[in-house]
């Protein structure tokens, strides 16, 4: 088994060092190889364990169901690898394509084989970069967005799906396949912590299904993608992810209602809504897109039903099977066909290719295989088979729900209903297609080919792809049922011997092909096309904004990172900003350089010793202006009057001088502007003035220091003197 | 197996060869023959320490009781061992990187220096000689940072000093306030804190424990003081840049590791403030690290960013205080080293073949140079975490480790993996976003942007190495896995 899984890594390396020459019949070898060890693999089962590769080691088995989808995948590869020489014989990067081919071919064997979720995960992330590769293959701008999408769903999905498991490795301890039911039912922790890393878990693979709301690589990557790559993509990677949610709903959710009920939703939703863009989409591929996420709700519905019904799921569990199986085979076949129309004319757009199968039997048959088997028309559809048995899923558990009296047996009523109209859009957008190609006049019906439209290769590819879908549909007791019961170990419920053409299923049939036909006759022929120049043209209606990932998703993640990032931005330039870098030392700086030159400030300089100076003037002024107020209060004399000034013998003298020089001068020189004061009393007065003065300062405070200040002066220069 | 003085001759061969070259100053030639020879032979020389048990060689004291010495424990190895190996292959790619350079003779002198002083620091027995060389080391690095002598290298570089010399001595101001409350500052597993006088200096030890690891954690990139990765690592030349974003880093988060399990001891910062603020700043740095790089254009500072985010995955491992967060930190330690030199020495090459520094002038790199491009993608890859590189095994440790997180909140114990996620996917966006536009160029491009321009086997041979050993090392990660195991069970 080891040997089977590096065997495609290897010879991906090999291939790709090759001559141009060898290259693709090494490619093919190598594929042929693969399907014949997987065969021998499917009918002798074997383990393998590789302990400590990655950390936790990886672990495969294949038992019944995966041995069987793993030959289904080698077949798959093998199938688009014979038409891969045709299809690639223009295109420079041939290398690249089959060296990531391989590389995918590898890993999704790997999810196939996988005994525990984390060596899922493993292959599983490996596939879903290396597929990347081959979507963008063509380089256009078309493609490059379409990548993107897909990378994206990928990346954000297998993240996600990460997260789940550590949830669950931390709670259960394990993430085995076979132990991973036992270690949910025996966890003694709140059931929500289960129920949160189950939907993490499940969204990675529903990702990869292509589950709403997040289906949308789909409609964008098949169209752009190689029709070999789509076939893949559609018929097989998205399984990967179904066989992921199996896991998930089976063995960790055993018995949860609630998610049963909620994954049921999802699916119809799905179912539904896959189906109404089919029937609106006017471009081949993109048509087989939608109604592969269609079909994948279809199948999605199938095990939230297995779940449901528990152990008497067999009904429901058969459907799911099947209708992987088929809905693998039918996609291989069709995307082939798209592809070899792709071949001839470089153009996928309905309104183009109209015709183009006209004239070419074997392109009829084979489309017309396909077609009818995921239209579900019996008896030749293998679809029909499938579809009736999850038809009767729902029923079963209708009359469950009835005999337990419970009251939502009308929501599964509804649920029903949209089944079968969604059975009938299905059926209404092959004819679509089946009309669209092979019935009308067009402008590819008419070309002169110079050469055949597929080489004996192509051919082969074809026929191989479809040989088993009519088989599978005639007999489906003696083929579908084996291979159902061979699942059985992988989905629980037990084998039993199923009836495929009974009145009920062909009911369920005819009603689905019936709203098929109306609507195909009613909504396509009428609102879906238009006359333009005198000819019917199909014309796109949906409208372009009602595009989840144009609305929601791109604007989402183009902004969020946006505005996350301004703020963060912020938060995280704090300690480099301005603010802080220049700012805060800055200020810093400016306190210190303050605090420091304190002593030498003006202030300090001048403010301070004039400040101690007027204290201190102000404290010695004290005792004299206390003195002052003294003299004017209680000290006061009490003045006489009109008391004359007493002169003594010097002021009269002076002062009689003094008035006979005042007369002489008053009659001669000053006569006009005669001076009169008497001399001898202003002189008196002056004298008693200064009098009064002299004994008021004597008197004083400060005399007395100054006094005891000489006193002090003396008495040390006696004592210096002394001294000496 | 070897007596405990050799441990003296890997750090100081290296020292000698750089006086030697600083000294000679030899021809271009001779120069090459010297460095890759000793750089070589330093890997060689430090097999003999690696195989040994634990060696202790005491250098001198400061005094009496703060000796100074080399012990070789398996976390010491594994660094010595990793920064070694790290610097002598990508001494080989700076060769052609540095050819048309000047001032080589102090280039090489420094950065031969720097690895003996690497390993001493690796090697280093007690907080006071990690301090020592934690410190040489910053001093010996400035030069690679300012070798262009731009204004902005001189700038970035002076930045870079700063910011060292503040976490340092951040970390100094812990290291003396501990010094009460210890029975020595040698590293011990589960600590040295003597239980007589730690109780009732409790919060003095918490304190001081945020200051040593945000004073280590300065090195390692971590929010707040993250300041100079985005700066210094643009400027530098291409190889300094990848030894100071891989090997640099590392010496902040083994400072961190050092401080938190065999200084402090886990157990006293177990579900303590101190814890929850580590954890928070990690988570935060991891997921603004990211995001910042995700909006830069400048393809070296988103590397740099991209730097910032990475290493604190290591150090939100440490902080989750188990077993598995310390081996998914010591596994992601591994895998940052090895996936970001390569990252930066293909940014290397992208600069030295087309002068090309922008994200968005890398449209066709890929038809340009592949062989650099496929090194640049696979790395990346296993830098988002995709299995089966060593990025993913590292994650889903570090995640294991967050989980398991006893006695700090439930709601962080879980934020922290779906922050790694958070970063993971913005990872993606940042890092093959120019790597798909590289491969997958619009039509329109001009035919001179599509013309090979494969650097020379000397860079080629280096990344290509890194490349593989990244990738060998997820697929069998046994045996490291082991070794990390046995460093977690002897310090927890």
């Amino acid at each position: 088994m080891l040997y089977l899984l590096l065997l495609p890594l290897m010879a991906a390396f090999v291939v790709r060092a090759l001559p141009d020459r060898w290259r693709l019949p090494g490619f093919i070898g190598t594929l042929c190889t693969v399907f014949a060890g997987t065969l021998a693999i499917c009918f002798h089962p074997v383990s393998l364990s590789l302990p400590g590769i990655c950390g936790l080691g990886l672990s495969f088995h294949a038992d019944g169901f995966r041995g069987l989808y793993a030959v289904l995948c080698a077949f798959m590869w093998l199938v688009t690898g014979l038409l891969t020489p045709e299809y690639f014989r223009h295109d420079r990067q041939l290398p690249r394509y089959l060296f990531f081919n391989l590389v995918t071919l590898a890993a999704t064997l790997g999810v196939f084989y996988a005994d525990d979720l984390f060596s899922t995960l493993v292959c599983f992330e490996v596939m879903s970069l290396a597929s990347y590769v081959w979507v963008i293959q063509e380089e256009e701008p078309q493609a490059m967005r379409a990548g993107q999408t897909y990378l994206a769903v990928a990346v954000i999905g297998g993240l996600t799906t990460l997260m789940g498991l550590f949830l669950l490795w931390k709670n259960l301890g394990t993430l085995r396949y076979d132990e991973l039911q036992a270690a949910a039912v025996a966890f003694a922790g709140p059931r929500s912590t289960i129920s949160w890393a189950s939907w993490l878990t499940l969204f990675g693979f529903a990702a990869k299904a292509g589950l709403f709301p997040i289906h949308i690589w789909l409609p964008k990557a098949h169209p752009v993608a190689p029709a070999p790559a789509s076939a893949i993509l559609s018929g097989m990677l998205t399984k990967t992810g179904v066989l992921g949610m199996a896991v998930v709903a089976l063995r960790i959710n055993h018995g949860n209602v609630d998610f049963a009920n909620a994954l049921l939703v999802l699916g119809a939703v799905t179912m539904f809504l896959g189906a109404v863009l089919g029937l609106f989409s006017v471009n081949l591929k993109r048509t087989l897109a939608c109604s592969s996420v269609s079909q994948i709700g279809f199948i999605v519905c199938g095990l939230s039903l297995t779940l449901l019904l528990g152990h008497h799921g067999t009904i429901a569990a058969y459907g799911t099977v099947l209708h992987m199986v088929n809905h693998s085979l039918c996609k291989l076949c069709l995307f082939l066909c798209a592809g070899t129309v792709f071949m001839n004319l470089e153009e996928l757009d309905l309104n183009k290719i109209r015709g183009f199968g006209k004239g070419k039997p074997l392109l009829h048959i084979v489309f017309l295989a396909g077609a009818l088997s995921i239209a579900c028309i019996p008896p030749l559809g293998a679809g029909f088979n499938s579809k009736s048995l999850l038809h009767e899923g729902i029923l079963e558990y209708m009359e469950v729900l009835e005999e337990a009296g419970s009251g939502a047996w009308g929501w599964y009523k509804a649920f029903e209903i949209l089944f079968l109209i969604s059975g009938g859009l299905t059926v209404a957008y092959m004819t679509k297609l089946y009309i669209c190609l092979f019935r009308e006049e067009g402008p590819a019906s008419g070309k002169p080919s110079g050469r055949k439209y597929a080489t004996r290769l192509s051919a082969a590819a074809l026929i191989l792809s479809c040989a088993a879908l009519p088989l599978l549909g005639l007999f489906g007791r003696e083929l579908m049922s084996p291979l159902a019961a061979r699942s059985m170990s992988f989905f629980g419920p037990e084998e039993k011997e199923i009836f495929y053409f009974t009145w009920e299923n062909l009911k369920g049939a005819l009603i689905s092909i019936g709203i098929g036909a109306a609507v195909y006759l009613v909504v396509v022929r009428c609102f879906l096309m238009r006359r333009e120049n005198g000819r019917k043209v199909y014309v796109n209606r949906w409208p372009a904004w009602l595009d989840l990932e144009e609305a929601v998703y791109r604007p989402v993640l183009k902004w969020l990172p946006i505005l996350l990032g301004k703020a963060d931005a912020f938060v995280m330039g704090i300690p480099d900003s301005k603010a802080v870098t220049r700012w805060i030392p800055h200020g810093i700086g400016r306190i210190t350089v303050f605090v420091m030159r304190l002593p030498e400030s003006f202030a300090v300089l001048r403010a301070v010793p004039a400040g101690i100076t007027a204290v201190s003037r102000f404290v010695c002024e004290i005792p004299e202006r206390l003195a002052s107020l003294m003299h004017r209060s209680l000290f006061r004399k009490a003045k006489p009057k009109k008391q004359v000034p007493v002169g003594n013998a010097f002021t009269y003298r002076l002062g009689c001088f003094l008035n006979r020089c005042t007369s002489l001068l008053n009659r001669t020189v000053w006569r006009g502007r005669p001076l009169r004061q008497d001399f001898e009393y202003v002189l008196a007065r002056r004298r008693q003035e200064a009098a009064e003065e002299q004994e008021r300062i004597m008197s004083s405070v400060s005399y007395g220091f100054l006094l005891m200040l000489i006193g002090i002066v003396i008495v040390v220069v006696v004592l210096l003197a002394h001294r000496t | 197996m070897v007596s405990s003085w050799y441990m003296l001759i890997p750090v100081l061969f290296p020292a000698a060869a750089g006086i030697a070259v600083a000294a000679g100053r030899p021809s271009s030639a001779v120069r090459k023959m010297l460095v890759s020879c000793s750089l070589g032979i330093n890997c060689l020389l430090l097999i003999p320490v690696l195989l040994s048990g634990e060696l202790e060689f005491r250098l001198f004291s400061l005094s009496r009781d703060l000796p100074v010495f080399l012990k070789a424990d398996d976390t010491g190895k594994f660094f010595a061992a990793l920064m070694s190996f790290v610097w002598f292959v990508v001494g080989i790619y700076s060769f052609e990187y540095m050819a048309h350079e000047r001032h080589l003779d102090r280039y090489y002198a420094c950065y031969l220096m720097t690895s003996g002083v690497l390993t001493a620091l690796c090697l280093s027995g007690s907080i006071i000689t990690f301090y020592m060389f934690y410190e040489m080391m910053a001093l010996l690095t400035v030069p690679l940072v300012v070798h262009t002598m731009e204004k902005d290298a001189v700038a970035a570089g002076i930045k870079y000093l700063i910011y060292s010399i503040l976490g340092a001595s951040l970390a100094l101001l812990g290291i003396f306030l501990l010094s009460g409350y210890v029975t020595s500052f040698s590293f011990t597993p589960k600590g040295v804190l003597n239980p007589e006088t730690a109780g009732e200096g409790r919060n003095t030890v918490l304190i001081a424990a945020m200051m040593l690891i945000v004073g280590f954690g300065t090195k390692a990139g971590m929010f707040p003081l993250h300041g100079w990765l985005p700066t210094a690592h643009p400027v530098a030349p291409a190889p300094a840049s990848a030894v100071l974003s891989g090997i640099i880093t590392k010496t902040g988060v083994l400072g961190v590791f050092r401080v938190v399990y065999e200084l402090i001891g886990a157990e006293t910062l177990r579900g303590t403030w101190v814890q929850m603020a580590f954890l928070g700043l990690t988570i935060f740095t991891v997921f603004s690290g990211s995001l910042l790089a995700y909006r830069e254009k400048l393809l070296k500072k988103r590397l740099a960013y991209s730097s910032v985010s990475q290493v604190s995955y290591v150090l939100f491992g440490l902080a989750t205080l188990t077993p598995l967060g310390v081996v998914g930190a010591l596994l992601h330690v591994c895998a940052h080293s090895l996936i970001k030199d390569t990252l930066f020495m293909s940014a290397g090459a992208i600069i030295h073949q087309t002068g090309k520094t922008r994200v968005e002038e890398l449209n066709g790199i890929g038809k340009q140079m592949p062989k650099v491009m496929i090194c640049f993608t696979v790395v990346s890859l296993g830098l988002v975490g995709i299995p089966p590189c060593l990025g993913f095994v590292s994650k889903w440790y570090l995640a294991q480790g967050s989980l398991a997180a006893a006695g700090v909140p439930q709601w962080l114990t879980w934020l922290g993996p779906a922050v790694l996620l958070i970063s993971a996917l913005l990872t993606a966006g940042y890092l093959l976003s120019p790597a798909i536009h590289g491969f997958f160029p619009p039509k329109d491009l001009p035919a001179e942007d599509l013309t090979r321009r494969e650097p020379g086997a000397v860079m080629l041979v280096p990344m290509a190495c890194f490349m593989l050993l990244s990738v060998l090392l997820g697929i069998f990660p046994g045996g490291l896995i082991r070794l990390f195991s046995n460093i977690a069970a002897a310090i927890l």
